[in-house]
């Protein structure tokens, strides 16, 4: 069997964004392969034994519950996605419910799930959800947020008039690419939250690790000064390493 | 630069000065050079005691190309023994944490280092094969030809390094057809077995492309449709609109 790349869905890019974590990690926490074949013998071919759909919802993609809503064996329906040119909601965005009971009403996004179109309003389109119900005890009610579809449950709101806008990208003039509220021609911004990760808030918030991560300052410090000379001659002459012996002739085929 | 790594490398820097700090000699401090040899003991395959209790020991990203191409090679050098000590100490405490059924702490860390390592990798083979381009017109790197293979596949091959040349060599077996052909009758239907095999891959992939734009039709009817063209290239959308399963008698839930 060949690895069919169209069957597995990808993370999206916002995901791996706000995750903070290395894209193959991401990739082997979410996966599951239940067969491999081994690498570097020729009479193996690349073939794998993997599960070719995973159900993307609210949790994300390297926690525990992911694996437990894609366990071995349990199969749902697939999910069907409006194609998105250009995906224009992030973090922290004014925008307002076109659907339901809070029809009209605005809210901040607190939550995109590039996978599936998704975002999740801060407070609205919200359902009450019993937890921890047992025979003694009746559970504590909680609200909790539905998601919505970016294509056609929310909209952006126009920073001029506060109505919901439909928004185009375009380029400034110093060539920075900016969302422009088709209503009124104004600039949405896009908010400071979008870069929030996991992590941190801000990249300007991260506090380094003094055991293990380099100084920033120390990183950009440049250090190289062309030579001609190979890597290995380099280090060699460096370490006071001579080698005056002359490798015998070969022939490579 | 020592100085940054010496944070990195942090077991035999920091727990060395807590517990005998004269085995790292006045000139050592001097220069600031670092020798791992200084703590010389298994424990340096472990983390530092702080951290076995941590449950997230959360550290920055992995080295850029970008930034490692700045970097002289001795730095390069430096830094590779890092990582490898580094990642040598991840695993290690990946599989004591499993054997003692703990929970290792952000297992995103190897692939950290493996990235960084990855990276120095390519700036290292870069700028070999930039000297070696300059001073013989080739890459210096390990010759590959494109040749068919014993079962009549494409096939990159890597050659190896021989001291005899090739007509001398009465052992070596060519790995590969002389000239791309054979008339094997095996391989003719092996070839013709995995064409077809292929070609039903081809299809089914249509087929399922076809099927997935009319479901795409019936659920979001005012869907852009040339997006939808340039996702889907090889469907004819108009042909898909038409059909008995694009128009649907209900709203579907998803």
């Amino acid at each position: 069997m060949r690895i069919f790349g169209y069957l597995s869905k990808k993370v999206g890019d916002l995901t791996v964004k706000y995750s903070n974590l290395p894209e193959s990690y991401i990739k082997r926490s979410y996966e599951q392969v239940y067969w491999k074949n081994p690498t570097g013998y020729p009479q193996y071919a690349k073939a794998q034994i993997a599960r070719k759909r995973y159900r993307f919802t609210t949790n994300r993609p390297w926690t525990g519950q992911f694996q437990q809503q894609n366990e071995r064996n349990t199969h749902r329906k697939k999910v069907f996605l409006e194609p998105i040119a250009e995906w224009s909601f992030f973090k922290g965005d004014r925008v307002e419910i076109m659907v339901g009971r809070d029809k009209g009403k605005q809210g901040i996004v607190s939550q995109v799930i590039q996978e599936r179109n998704w975002v999740i309003v801060e407070g609205l389109n919200t359902h009450l959800r019993v937890m921890g119900k047992t025979k003694t005890f009746p559970g504590v009610t909680i609200q909790s947020e539905a998601p919505l579809l970016v294509t056609n449950q929310v909209k952006l709101v126009d920073p001029e008039s506060l109505k919901p806008t439909e928004i185009e990208w375009r380029y400034t003039e110093e060539g920075q690419k900016v969302r422009v509220s088709k209503a009124s021609s104004r600039i949405i911004p896009i908010p400071k939250s979008a870069e929030e990760t996991m992590d941190f808030k801000s990249k300007a918030l991260y506090i380094e690790n003094t055991e293990k991560d380099t100084a920033a300052d120390e990183v950009t410090k440049i250090t190289f000064a062309p030579k001609l000379r190979t890597f290995e001659m380099d280090i060699m002459e460096e370490q006071g390493i001579k080698e005056d012996r002359v490798p015998a002739k070969s022939y490579w085929y | 630069m020592n100085k940054i790594f010496n944070k990195i490398l942090r077991c035999s820097v920091v727990l060395n000065k807590s517990q005998n700090v004269y085995r790292m000699g006045p000139v050592a401090i001097k220069n600031n050079f670092h020798t791992t040899s200084a703590k010389c003991d298994l424990m340096e395959f472990f983390d530092t005691k702080k951290n076995w209790s941590e449950s997230n020991i959360r550290v920055g990203r992995a080295w850029k190309l970008d930034e490692l191409r700045i970097k002289s090679n001795s730095d390069l050098h430096k830094l590779w023994y890092v990582l490898l000590k580094e990642r040598n100490m991840l695993f290690t405490m990946e599989q004591e944490c499993n054997a003692k059924v703990r929970l290792f702490p952000n297992p995103e860390r190897i692939d950290k280092v493996q990235e960084s390592m990855e990276n120095i990798e390519k700036v290292v083979r870069e700028r070999n094969i930039a000297y070696y381009k300059l001073e013989t017109g080739e890459t210096g790197e390990r010759p590959v030809e494109d040749v068919v293979n014993l079962i009549g596949l494409q096939e990159k091959y890597e050659k190896k390094e021989y001291a005899i040349p090739r007509f001398l060599n009465s052992r070596w077996v060519k790995p590969y057809l002389e000239n791309g052909y054979t008339n094997s009758y095996a391989i003719k239907k092996f070839l013709r077995l995995y064409k077809e095999k292929q070609y039903n891959e081809k299809r089914k992939a249509r087929n399922r492309d076809y099927n997935h734009v009319q479901q795409l039709l019936k659920r979001f009817p005012d869907m852009d449709m040339e997006l939808l063209k340039a996702e889907y290239p090889n469907v004819d959308i108009e042909k898909a609109k038409r059909t008995k399963k694009a128009r649907g008698n209900y709203m579907p839930k998803y």
